[in-house]
């Protein structure tokens, strides 16, 4: 069953067209890779689908409803949820707290509902100590509690920003195993933005490739991988 | 250990405000009637600054409820105890219309035009004379109410506090507290989990108006008159600020600090260099600022803390 769709979805920032006629589709149970070199416009083409900016034109559909211009924290209640490049740790709650926001505002949960939720969501990522501040937790420990808050959601789609990007190979395996239990248990459409090759390779079944705003390539990634165009895009052109 | 010496000192607090007017003359009870009063400004703005929106609009919305309260006396003829009330109402109400508009703007934008609130309410009373009484303000011919008495104003003052002091603890401990904290920590990651931002804000934006209000109503009734340069005085949008600034801020408690040091502290200097007393707080406003950011009550937490790490 098909979750997410774009169709020619378009951003334009003044001139700078940062996400140009995409049109894609995520299903059920499915784990998406987007990659592309810097400034492909990766991240935008997130903030679009998840409704931090407006389209400049396209269409955005979750299950069939047109959602394009519709507010983030109205997609973050139909089941959209996603986790940011640079972290954005809600400093002044304690590591639950912050898990619960997703859950009280997303689900419309009570407090007591919202707490107990989140201390399973916690405990499916490895997560303890729940009451600390946030400003006591490692790095993977802010990710994972960025990804649980995202969770807290209770989402059909995720989308997961560059989590892996600062961790250690060992954290990035263990991250790795945990979004595909996940994922797999909670039957969510993931999308993946990652620049470690090999936790694409690993993690998803199938990728997107964009360059400069265009979505220049599609399918699994062995596939993907050896597409001239792709390599162009990551090597540069050959002189 | 400490929550419970938390509730020892409300508990105490809480029957000193009781006895008080059994035990006190006339000018501790006016003392403690001002110190209430700027209390639960201090509380009311200090609640709004929790979503990490700074106000520097009370004394419009306690105006506006002062003179929403004694023309609600005279003008349609409310008995005054009802128009208190309706002084609350009618600043909730102007605060709905006004933050519909303003509350799309952040930071220094939305503090700077609620500093103009107050100017304009009073520029609109002072011209509105036929109905206002214009800048000569308005006495309301009953009177004060309760007839004045000490006791009757100082219970109609803790009731105003009351109030404040209820609503705020409910903020800290309803979904008042995840969404406002979580707006002023980030507003991306808020609505990414669902928050819709401009309701929060205006529902808080509402309801601390609304007390606002009330106070004002509380304060016109306690002296039977108004002028627009009383009751829109800077003074009601100054000094609630330095007081939640010296206690402590995010928090119920340090307002409440703050405005017992400062009230009282206000009192005494006002004694020994009348219009000097402002001087000192503009002074403790920057003190605060430089030296301890989150005020008296976030310097005795950080205190108190290794102590809590020794006894886990």
């Amino acid at each position: 069953m098909t979750k997410l769709r774009t169709e020619r979805l378009t951003r334009a920032f003044l001139g700078l067209v940062a996400v140009n006629d995409v049109s894609f589709s995520m299903e059920e149970g499915e784990i998406l890779g987007i990659i592309g070199p810097n400034g492909a416009g990766k991240t935008t083409f997130i903030n679009l689908v998840s409704g931090i900016i407006m389209p400049s034109s396209g269409k955005v559909e979750y299950k069939g409803r047109d959602i394009s211009y519709m507010p983030a924290h109205e997609r973050a209640r139909l089941g959209i949820a996603r986790t940011y490049q640079l972290i954005h740790p809600l400093e002044n709650l304690s590591l639950i707290e912050n898990v619960m926001v997703g859950s009280i505002f997303a689900k419309g949960n009570g407090l007591k509902t919202a707490r107990a939720k989140a201390e399973e969501v916690c405990a499916s990522l490895g997560l303890t100590g729940l009451d600390r501040d946030t400003s006591k937790l490692t790095i993977l420990e802010i990710k994972k509690m960025e990804i649980a808050r995202a969770l807290a959601n209770e989402p059909e789609v995720l989308f997961l920003d560059e989590v892996m990007a600062g961790l250690n190979s060992d954290e990035t395996r263990e991250l790795i195993a945990q979004v595909q239990a996940i994922a797999r248990e909670r039957k969510l459409a993931v999308g993946v933005v990652e620049h470690v090759m090999g936790v694409i390779k690993e993690l998803t079944h199938r990728v997107i490739v964009l360059e400069a705003g265009e979505l220049i390539a599609e399918g699994p990634y062995e596939e993907v991988s050896k597409n001239p165009r792709v390599i162009e895009a990551y090597l540069g052109g050959a002189a | 250990m400490n929550r419970n010496l938390a509730r020892v000192v409300a508990t105490l607090l809480g029957a000193l405000a009781v006895v008080l007017p059994a035990l006190a003359g006339a000018y501790p009870l006016q003392v403690a009637r001002n110190v209430m009063l700027y209390m639960a400004l201090a509380i009311t703005w200090d609640m709004l600054l929790r979503s990490g929106q700074i106000s520097f609009g009370i004394a419009g919305l306690f105006g506006l409820g002062a003179y929403a309260s004694i023309l609600g006396v005279i003008r349609a003829g409310m008995p005054a105890w009802a128009s208190i009330p309706f002084a609350a109402a009618f600043s909730a109400l102007a605060a709905l219309l006004i933050g519909y508009l303003i509350l799309r703007l952040r930071g220094m934008y939305f503090s700077i035009v609620t500093l103009a609130l107050a100017e304009i309410f009073r520029i609109v009373i002072h011209n509105l004379h036929d109905f206002t009484g214009g800048p000569e303000g308005i006495v309301a011919p009953a009177g004060v109410i309760f007839g004045g008495s000490a006791s009757g104003l100082y219970w109609l003052a803790l009731v105003g506090l009351a109030v404040a002091l209820g609503a705020s603890i409910w903020f800290e401990k309803s979904k008042f507290h995840f969404a406002l904290t979580a707006i002023r920590d980030n507003e991306i990651a808020a609505s990414s989990s669902g928050v819709d931002i401009f309701r929060w804000l205006l529902a808080t934006f509402v309801i601390t108006s609304g007390i606002q209000g009330l106070l004002g109503g509380i304060f016109v009734q306690s002296y039977g008159f108004a002028t627009p340069d009383s009751v829109f005085s800077a003074d009601f949008t100054l000094l609630p600020l330095a007081m939640a600034l010296l206690g402590g801020i995010h928090g119920t408690v340090g307002p409440i600090m703050g405005a017992v040091l400062l009230g009282v502290a206000s009192e005494w200097l006002k004694l020994q260099m009348p219009y000097g007393h402002l001087v000192v707080y503009g002074i403790i406003i920057i003190i605060v600022i430089l030296f301890m950011p989150r005020g008296l009550y976030g310097l005795a937490r950080k205190m108190a803390r290794p102590a809590e790490g020794r006894a886990e």
